[in-house]
């Protein structure tokens, strides 16, 4: 079954009197599982495009449905929900929540579904051990390194098991080493858990990890490959 | 829950400006409170000093007496009717007589009320007993303002001179046989209280009266022929009119401490919006609703209130107990108002007048946190993600 499916999306931005098409004829299907990137250069479209496949954004044409749900028509509640139950977020500058704690800012998604105090915390555990982050429970995002960081940022994008996580650009504020180290964690939650991973990058060291790789230019898809 | 958890978290974390406003708002609810007390307490002290030493339960006055108009009096007079003879045998009712006269202390002329009174009369807190003394002149009692204004004391002499009905002058040799404390002036300035007996007597104005005071005790009153039934409500109109006017010039006053700390909440909260947009951007795509992030933010501009409603507690409730049981002196200046007030003013509070308030500012508060929130209902969180505001 497809967790995805983009059909004729086309995406434009009112730019003074003209309009500017960031997304044209998309035409993408995903499945559970799937470790896969939306790759290209600055403004090809990625970032729009991960945005309304994470229901951030509806399409201007054409339909991108996300879990048996289409965005264009979903309310801004419907859409809060389904970002809730079943997406995860990781952003490049790891957007973690500055007055919280470490083990708050994992345990937020679980606040917002209204998860007991017993399941949420075992939840959250569970989550900073496979990211190696539990010795850190009580640091703020201040006392963290970039690294660290977007370790606590991917454990919050995961900690609800959710089906989908979307990840924009999650390695370009880090170095090589730590890079790899995200990068090979995601690959185990995505091999362990089954959690499918979409990344927006034109980083080569994410790209070295995909599975399928779709490039965009000019807001077309250009090439669709999957890697065996 | 989750907001309110949500929110404390938050604010702590603001730090020093969040207790900053916090400060500013406490000292606006523990000053609204404490000065709205005094007010009340001016009132209920004035009141209760008028209503023990003038007017008790009502008055009943005769149709032609006007107390602001001096020139009525020599025509305010009439026969105690029938009605109220039984309740002025049984002590529940005492009349009084009042007629111009003229006295000349330190040889100067001063016009007074001569008001005749029952010695034995225990309907007004005065100390008329004093003139059953037999006296080898007009027994008078007077105030201390009067005294201080004349240069009387207890066993002075003072010419008295007067009209009698007939318009015959006349005069008599008065001695001050008690010098009252009272803090009622229109008791005091310009009167002297003589027995009811010798002033009828003098003015040829045999069982008559002015006004007849009734006691607290006594219900039911109305008017009989030529004497109106004024109640308490009446009696004390120019009290409560006084202090509600000070009461709103004191809500000006707390309309401009309100504005300014409303003023500091507000900024915090555009401030926040501003700084905060990418966690807003990160709150909406986490999961969190607008209505919620809305909520949350409100929730925090609301939350300085509740702080401010501890914080103020701290320090209020000592300060107001502590004025509440010492109370405060009063400047001497104060008794030329013409208002019943006495050495101290203590300020009289009430849970209504302290959950008032607090609801009063609370509702403010809460409001003008709301109000830059809306934004939110407006950003496109793909913009608020990159730190823009849209």
């Amino acid at each position: 079954m497809n967790l995805v499916k983009i059909e004729n999306l086309v995406k434009r931005y009112p730019m003074g009197k003209s309009q500017f098409t960031a997304l044209r004829d998309i035409n993408l299907q995903f499945e559970k599982g799937e470790f896969c990137g939306i790759i290209g250069p600055s403004g090809s479209g990625k970032t729009t495009l991960l945005n309304i496949i994470g229901s951030l954004d509806i399409p201007s044409e054409g339909s991108a449905t996300v879990l048996g749900k289409k965005i264009e028509v979903l309310s801004h509640k419907e859409a809060a929900r389904l970002r809730c139950r079943h997406m995860g977020f990781i952003f490049q500058t790891y957007n973690l929540l500055p007055v919280y704690t470490v083990f708050e800012n994992v345990e937020f998604p679980l606040l917002i579904m209204g998860m007991s105090e017993k399941e949420r915390k075992k939840k959250v555990l569970d989550a900073l051990e496979w990211l190696g982050m539990t010795d850190k429970v009580d640091s703020r995002p201040a006392q963290l390194s970039g690294g660290e960081s977007q370790r606590v940022a991917v454990a919050r994008a995961i900690v609800k098991q959710p089906e989908l996580v979307l990840a924009d650009e999650p390695t370009a504020n880090l170095d090589a080493e730590n890079s790899y180290n995200i990068l090979e964690r995601m690959v185990k939650l995505n091999k362990e858990l089954k959690t499918t991973f979409i990344f927006a990058t034109h980083d080569e060291k994410v790209i070295g990890y995909l599975k399928r790789k779709i490039y965009l230019v000019d807001g077309q898809v250009a090439k669709d490959e999957v890697m065996h | 829950m989750l907001a309110l958890k949500l929110a404390y978290r938050n604010i702590k974390g603001a730090g020093l400006r969040t207790w900053l406003n916090v400060a500013v708002l406490s000292l606006a609810y523990v000053l609204i409170i404490w000065h709205q007390g005094i007010f009340t307490g001016m009132l209920k002290h004035g009141s209760q000093a008028v209503i023990e030493d003038e007017i008790a339960g009502g008055q009943y006055w005769h149709k032609n007496y006007d107390p602001f108009d001096p020139l009525s009096y020599d025509e305010s007079h009439g026969p105690i009717p029938a009605e109220l003879t039984g309740l002025i045998e049984d002590k529940k009712a005492t009349p009084i007589l009042i007629r111009q006269a003229a006295i000349y202390p330190e040889g100067r002329v001063q016009t007074v009320l001569l008001k005749g009174i029952e010695p034995g009369q225990t309907i007004l807190g005065i100390p008329s007993a004093g003139l059953e003394k037999e006296e080898d002149a007009l027994p008078v009692l007077i105030g201390r303002r009067m005294a201080r204004s004349t240069s009387l004391d207890i066993g002075d002499y003072l010419t008295i001179r007067w009209r009698d009905v007939k318009g015959t002058f006349d005069a008599v040799e008065g001695k001050i046989v008690e010098i009252m404390n009272t803090q009622v002036p229109t008791m005091d300035k310009r009167q002297l209280w003589v027995p009811l007996k010798e002033l009828q007597k003098m003015v040829t104005l045999k069982d008559e009266a002015t006004i007849i005071v009734v006691g607290q005790n006594v219900q039911g009153q109305r008017d009989i022929s030529d004497w109106k039934f004024k109640d308490q409500r009446f009696l004390l109109t120019d009290i409560n009119q006084v202090v509600r006017s000070k009461r709103i010039s004191a809500g000006i006053l707390y309309a401009i401490l309100l504005f300014l700390a409303m003023l500091a909440i507000f900024d915090t909260q555009v401030l926040s919006i501003f700084k905060r947009r990418k966690e807003i951007g990160t709150l909406i795509a986490l999961g969190m609703t607008r209505l919620q992030v809305i909520a949350l933010f409100t929730l925090e501009g609301a939350m300085h209130g509740i702080l401010a409603i501890g914080i103020g507690a701290i320090y209020g409730i000592p300060w107001i107990i502590f004025y509440s049981k010492t109370g405060m002196k009063i400047p001497q200046a104060t008794e030329e108002y013409g208002f019943a007030l006495a050495g101290r003013l203590y300020p009289s509070y009430s849970v209504g007048l302290v959950l008032g308030t607090v609801f009063i500012v609370m509702v403010t508060v809460t409001i003008v946190s709301f109000l830059p929130t809306r934004k939110i209902s407006k950003m496109k969180p793909t913009e608020a993600l990159k730190g823009k505001i849209s």
